[in-house]
């Protein structure tokens, strides 16, 4: 059945939904194509027969999937990630150049503002998911924080309120983004295809995707990744 | 007003009309709702009855198995477990007595408070 752009959207919305419940992929998988099917016998709008995406997945009461929280292991690993990301991005430069690292207070308290928004994550995640514009709203406000934090930040060690050798920070915060990499890859793998959504016909020994299983394992290594290509470019422009 | 019932009435008794559904053998989605609006009960919406099936699979009521669709999708048919069956008939004895007894007061010719006065 070709799927509809009204019916896609209230399709997607019930996916993120289903996530938001830590519904596993399987049962994910069902709904959906339960839901396609009568949509395919009636002929009529998701939205007509189901009503908002949002109160179906609520009245489904679907069991939670007690193999790991969507949200809980992932979402912990991935804001460690950023953060040491960042903390990476913010010693490259200065290390390339033989320098010290500098803070001002007023640079510190802006770098403050984007790590307590990636923290407090958790606690606005469901709204931020649900509502794409308060994510870009957040993405905007860390960025402008990490712009003037540039701006406001020392030129030389006389201005600097804080000053921290280079070296061990990209060290540290290179091996640190390493181990995370490896926990989320140990992570996917042990979870294996819980989170798939399949298709309900299929046997379950061909359900995964041998390209979802790769895309997860990008994903669990696209900080260092990135990392190493800034590393480069910066060790060919800069030493 | 035949199918156009007052929404608590089939709140009430969907859960029993469901399971007679399906006393025949098992059936799918559409033909449950097609079922029951054939026989004067209205059109149920899908958001109403698959998570009433869904909290009756927990339950151990019905059974689901999917199978391959003639050409287009494949569907998810509903059974009676056993336990789904002894349910079925528990709740439809009781649900004559309750209708006799309902039925029974609403009489116009039975006597009320005041003729027995």
């Amino acid at each position: 059945m070709k799927t509809s752009t009204p019916d896609k959207k209230w399709f997607d919305d019930l996916i993120v939904e289903l996530r938001l419940r830590q519904v596993n992929g399987p049962a994910i998988g069902d709904t959906v194509a339960s839901a396609r099917e009568l949509l395919a016998d009636t002929g009529q709008d998701a939205q007509d027969a189901f009503g908002p995406a949002r109160d179906y997945a609520a009245s489904l009461e679907l069991p939670r999937d007690d193999r790991g929280l969507w949200r809980g292991a992932a979402l912990w690993s991935s804001l460690a990630g950023l953060i040491v990301f960042l903390t990476f991005t913010q010693a490259l430069v200065p290390w390339a150049r033989g320098e010290p690292l500098l803070f001002s207070p007023a640079q510190l308290a802006l770098l403050g503002v984007t790590v307590l928004l990636i923290a407090l994550l958790p606690l606005y995640l469901t709204a931020a998911i649900r509502h794409p514009w308060l994510l870009g709203l957040l993405f905007a406000i860390g960025g402008a924080a990490g712009f003037l934090s540039s701006v406001v930040a020392p030129e030389t060690v006389d201005e600097a309120w804080l000053v921290l050798a280079a070296a061990p920070w990209l060290a540290g915060s290179a091996a640190a983004m390493v181990l995370v990499s490896l926990g989320n890859t140990i992570r996917v793998l042990r979870r294996g295809s819980v989170d798939d959504i399949t298709d309900p016909l299929q046997a379950p020994a061909s359900r995964r995707k041998r390209s979802g299983l790769v895309l997860a394992l990008v994903t669990a290594w696209l900080f260092p990744l990135f990392a190493g290509l800034m590393f480069a470019l910066v060790t060919v422009f800069l030493r | 007003m035949p199918g156009e019932w007052p929404s608590d009435w089939l709140r009430a008794t969907l859960g029993l009309l469901a399971l007679r559904a399906l006393e025949a053998g098992p059936s799918y989605g559409y033909a449950i709702i097609a079922e029951l609006e054939r026989n004067g009960l209205g059109v149920i919406k899908g958001g109403t009855l698959y998570p009433l099936l869904t909290r009756y699979e927990a339950a151990g009521l019905v059974a689901t198995e999917w199978r391959p669709g003639d050409a287009g999708p494949g569907r998810k048919y509903f059974a009676l477990t056993d336990r789904g069956r002894t349910e079925l008939q528990r709740s439809r004895t009781d649900w004559t007595r309750f209708t006799w007894a309902t039925t029974s007061y609403l009489d116009a010719d039975r006597p009320n408070k005041e003729n027995l006065a």
